[in-house]
């Protein structure tokens, strides 16, 4: 059995562990006795805070039970926020704006002021939160994106950056390759060396707790990795490696199973992956080196469950590798991050929540995490694929729908897609529109900052959660009875699911069985392709890159061969190529050490 | 009946975005269109060469970031240069293509473009009649590729249209002069899954170092859809063979059963005297029955196998463990592996000819196995 399939076991022996104690707290007075005194604890301890028109509310809605059995299904079936299973959520607080006429202490074992502050005392005036806004951006060369992240940040608190590549970046091309030309800093922006990353986080203090960037990224993520490293000591010295914050997505398997920007075979690739995890988890303890992703796997065409399926297996895999290289799972399980697709599908309500579930009771019960590896971290992004072209400002809708879900599910960042997608990487028009759609959601409106739970737990909510949850665990047995996820893979499993569905998902459109609003319902007939403002490289900004990087491989002609000479032998005697990589690339451009690379490993064989 | 419409259809360098293509492949298979499928992030001189080596009536290119206006005309312009402009260039990239491109594009030569939200029944409708109808080659002189993509093209015809008839089992093939066949012809089969394609690929990246100037045709097999189109999706994964030192030929078995198409013998013919160093041809995933290569064109087969066949009564029942000359057990890195090679061999001791068992890693690279079969082959006789 692979350690997916003692996931099984651990979910389906947790359920009954709830189902157990469910008929205990009814049964054995004093267990029950001690099941109601921690719920009015908690109760009595949640602090109360106060909209702007003065209504008062807890910060945290419970349900209203008082009958142990009752009490005991809630606790551990779903647990409070920031309580194993963590349903509820991740952390104890989210989105809530910093409490008003604050009343009483915290509630709850893990609260901040459960251990030492006084029972009743006034809580600290805390720091406001950081926004869970994320917008991902990128095109052109290094210093547009660069511009654009100043534009996006300049009214936040924190500057988190979600950068996007353009097409050779992300399979490890240089912009000098053959027939590349029209690709430069299209869809995402061009980098081809060290300078670039440069360029690209200019007048962002790399080293502060306020910034944090994260790469989209995975094929060749360890060099890009190396990159962002380099640079950052290049601008701030070397004291700034274990402050640098982010997340690179590097996430190999999806690549595989759905997106397809993979360089180099599976197996290396991995091996390649877990250097650079390695190296992180010990030199940059604050950095998120996978994010393992749903969104591609969504937005390729699967069903909701087959996304979060996949997307648990594969992180359960990723554990599984790091475990048996050695690294403890309190080293890499808090470092893991998810990154899920939220669309308009009802499975949406509790597709988060769910997945949450499965991963903290597998990786207690599976792999003996801690509770900060038990944690479902989570990005999520509103769904590309929902978006459509016909009348798309429609799609600003579609957009906010899917925020409410993705909020509602407990995210912990958010991106919300521009309604220009459909034609265009975001013009500013429309990409200010997207950021304040969260602002409007967040700060404006009550939904989110005055009280957890508001809209968690609805028996809608929880019908939809448990189908989910047996539904994932379903697609588990199926990848174990073949061998597991690697295996899977090797049969083409993941993708061929992935590709029936998005089959079925276009047929449904086309006869009209899954209405989409102004395509084939409500549509109208008259309408001509709008005009869109197409964010678009120009030439001469593509010839500058390419004059840029003809420049570096000149100045660095003779060290180049001797880097990459070094490089090589690292990587065939075996050894963790991450440290020597960091050296390299300040030498090298992304291109030549790919090429170098593949030289040693091969290529990567696409999967139809 | 008339002959299937063949078009070749890809997405651009740098580009994975396989949803949308993936999905009109399907759609063009069941309405009876066969499709050459490249797969994803190819450039654009591959393309062109595959259009012009399958003779296919189209190229349809999917492309979703960015740089398509450059990318079409850059396969529009090769497609001119190469005097093979007689294959129609069509794409889409859902919203990603304005009107505006598409006027750049068609002056550059592309024939259509479907814009977002063109229901996939229209898409078919015009792949049947823009590209169905009788063939106009442009006036500029073939090359001998084209040519031999022609002539491909008319065996392959003559029998969709009955005028010819799949020559009987046992009929044997003159063999051709010494002299004018002068390629060593490879015959691969062995059951679906068992790694033939990538085993095939690494052989030619072998032979393509090897020899600068080897030239090598491969004659591939997938199968038709019962009633409908076929997709022959090898090239997306014979990453290596996308070279311009290998012909490569992706055929549907319209119909036939074990593993060959009714033109095979005759293409193959064509092939082996074309001058190519080596012709490799590969069958579909075949049955334990099957003996594809009853010709005396194939020099040397080769039976490749996956270790989890089953039990060792199975290998009893498989007829190409009598017949192949090479028995490769691929996936040799799997548990069974041993098992089943010590097995393989015992029952090939049985026949009592000279037969040579390798095994292999196909999908590892620079593996042994793979150079071992590569020295076999090359061997003389």
């Amino acid at each position: 059995m692979s350690k997916l399939g003692r996931v099984v076991e651990a979910v389906e022996n947790y359920n009954q562990f709830v189902l157990d104690e469910v008929k205990r707290a009814r049964s054995e007075k004093a267990f029950g006795k001690k099941l109601l005194d921690r719920w009015n604890e908690v109760k009595a301890k949640t602090p109360i805070g106060a909209a702007p028109t003065g209504l008062k509310l807890p910060r945290l809605a419970l349900p209203e039970i008082d009958e142990p059995g009752e009490i005991a299904r809630y606790l551990l079936g779903e647990g409070l926020p920031g309580e194993f299973p963590f349903t509820n959520g991740a952390y104890r607080e989210m989105y809530l704006e910093p409490l008003r006429e604050p009343e009483e202490g915290s509630y709850g074992k893990n609260g901040r002021h459960g251990k030492n502050g006084k029972n009743g005392a006034k809580p600290a005036p805390k720091a406001e939160q950081e926004e869970p806004t994320r917008l991902f951006s990128g095109f052109g060369l290094a210093e547009d994106t660069n511009e654009r992240f100043h534009y996006l940040t300049g009214h936040q608190r924190s500057a988190r950056l979600s950068t996007a590549f353009d097409g050779p970046t992300l399979y490890g091309i240089d912009s000098d390759a053959e027939g590349v030309f029209g690709k430069i800093g299209e869809g995402g922006l061009a980098i081809d060396t060290y300078e670039d990353m440069v360029r690209l986080y200019d007048g962002f203090d790399m080293g502060s707790p306020s910034f944090s960037a994260s790469m989209t990224i995975s094929g060749p993520a360890p060099i890009i990795m190396a990159m962002y490293i380099a640079a950052a000591k290049k601008r701030f010295g070397p004291s700034v490696i274990p402050k640098l914050r982010g997340t690179i997505q590097a996430d190999i398997f999806k690549e595989v199973q759905a997106q397809n920007e993979t360089i180099f075979p599976t197996e290396a690739s991995l091996r390649f992956l877990c250097d650079m995890i390695e190296f992180t988890t010990r030199e940059l303890p604050r950095w998120y080196p996978v994010s393992i992703s749903g969104y591609h796997i969504g937005e390729a065409g699967a069903t909701p469950v087959q996304q979060a399926a996949y997307t648990l297996s594969n992180g359960f895999a990723y554990a599984e590798l790091l475990s048996k290289r050695g690294i403890s799972v309190d080293q890499f399980g808090p470092r893991l991050s998810f990154f899920l697709d939220c669309g308009l599908d009802v499975e949406y309500i509790a597709l988060a929540r769910a997945s949450r579930r499965i991963w903290a009771i597998g990786m207690r019960d599976a792999f003996g995490a801690g509770p900060k590896g038990q944690m479902f971290k989570l990005h999520t992004q509103t769904s590309g694929r929902s978006l459509v072209a016909a009348e798309f400002k429609n799609n600003l809708t579609r957009t906010a729908a899917e925020l409410m879900l993705a909020y509602m599910n407990g995210t912990n960042s958010c991106h919300s897609n521009s309604a220009d997608e459909p034609f265009t990487t975001p013009s500013e028009e429309w990409i200010r529109l997207a950021a304040h759609g969260q602002a409007i959601l967040l700060d404006e409106s009550g939904i989110f900052k005055h009280t957890m739970n508001m809209l968690t737990g609805s028996p809608g909510m929880k019908a939809v959660e448990r189908a989910v949850e047996a539904a994932i665990l379903e697609e588990f047995r199926q990848i174990e009875e073949l061998g597991g996820v690697l295996a899977a893979i090797e049969h083409r499993y993941q993708r061929s699911q992935i590709q029936n569905a998005a089959h079925r998902y276009e047929q449904q459109i086309y006869d009209g069985t899954r209405p989409i609003i102004a395509l084939n319902k409500y549509a109208d007939a008259k309408e001509e392709m709008p005009e869109v403002e197409m964010v678009r490289t120009p030439r001469a900004k593509k010839q500058l890159q390419v004059d840029r990087l003809a420049k570096f491989k000149k100045k660095n002609a003779a060290k180049a061969q001797r880097a990459l000479d070094k490089l090589s032998d690292v990587v065939e005697r075996g050894e963790n190529f991450f440290p020597t990589l960091i050296e390299t690339v300040e030498v090298c451009s992304l291109g030549q050490i790919t090429g170098r690379l593949q030289e040693i490993v091969g290529h990567f064989r696409p999967m139809v | 009946m008339p002959a299937p419409i063949r078009v070749l259809t890809a997405v651009p360098i740098c580009d994975g975005h396989d949803s949308a293509i993936n999905t009109i492949n399907l759609e063009f298979i069941r309405h009876g269109i066969e499709v050459v499928y490249m797969g994803y992030h190819r450039y654009a001189t591959d393309m062109v060469r595959a259009a012009i080596q399958e003779d296919v009536r189209a190229l349809g290119i999917s492309s979703y970031n960015g740089g398509h206006v450059e990318f079409f005309a850059e396969v529009a312009s090769l497609l001119k240069k190469q005097g093979a402009d007689y294959i129609k260039l069509f794409g889409g990239g859902g919203g990603t293509i304005t009107t505006a491109d598409e006027a750049v594009m068609r002056r550059k030569g592309v024939d259509k473009i479907f814009f977002a939200g063109t229901p996939l029944s229209e898409m078919v409708e015009y792949v049947h009649q823009h590209y169905g109808g009788a063939r106009k080659r442009g006036g500029k002189a073939p090359t001998a590729e084209m040519k031999l993509a022609r002539k491909l093209t008319e065996i392959e015809d003559a029998y969709a249209r009955g005028k010819k008839k799949r020559p009987t089992a046992h009929k044997k093939i003159r063999n051709p002069k010494s002299e004018i066949r002068n390629s060593k012809v490879f015959g691969f089969t062995g059951p679906g899954g068992a790694g033939k394609t990538t085993l095939i690929d690494e052989l030619v990246l072998r032979l393509l170092n090897r020899e600068p100037k080897v030239r090598i045709a491969i004659l591939s097999h997938d199968p038709s859809v019962v009633g409908a189109g076929a997709l022959l999706g090898d090239r997306a994964t014979m990453i290596n063979s996308q070279d311009e030192r290998v012909f490569m030929r992706s055929m549907a078995t319209r119909g036939q059963a074990g593993g060959l198409s009714p033109a095979t013998e005759d293409c193959l013919q064509l092939l082996a005297q074309s001058n190519f160093d080596f012709v490799i041809i590969e069958t579909v995933g075949t049955g334990q029955e099957a003996m594809p290569f009853q010709t005396g064109l194939v020099d040397k087969t080769v039976l490749v196998m996956n270790p989890d066949y089953g039990s060792r009564l199975q290998l009893q029942k498989i007829v190409m463990l009598d017949l192949a000359d090479i028995v490769v057990v691929n996936k040799s890195d799997q548990e069974r592996a041993r098992t089943a090679i010590s097995e393989i061999e015992r029952r090939l001791d049985q026949n009592k000819r000279s037969q040579t068992t390798v095994s292999t890693v196909a999908n590892r690279h620079r593996d042994a196995g793979v150079d071992e079969l590569c020295d076999l082959l090359m061997e003389e006789g």
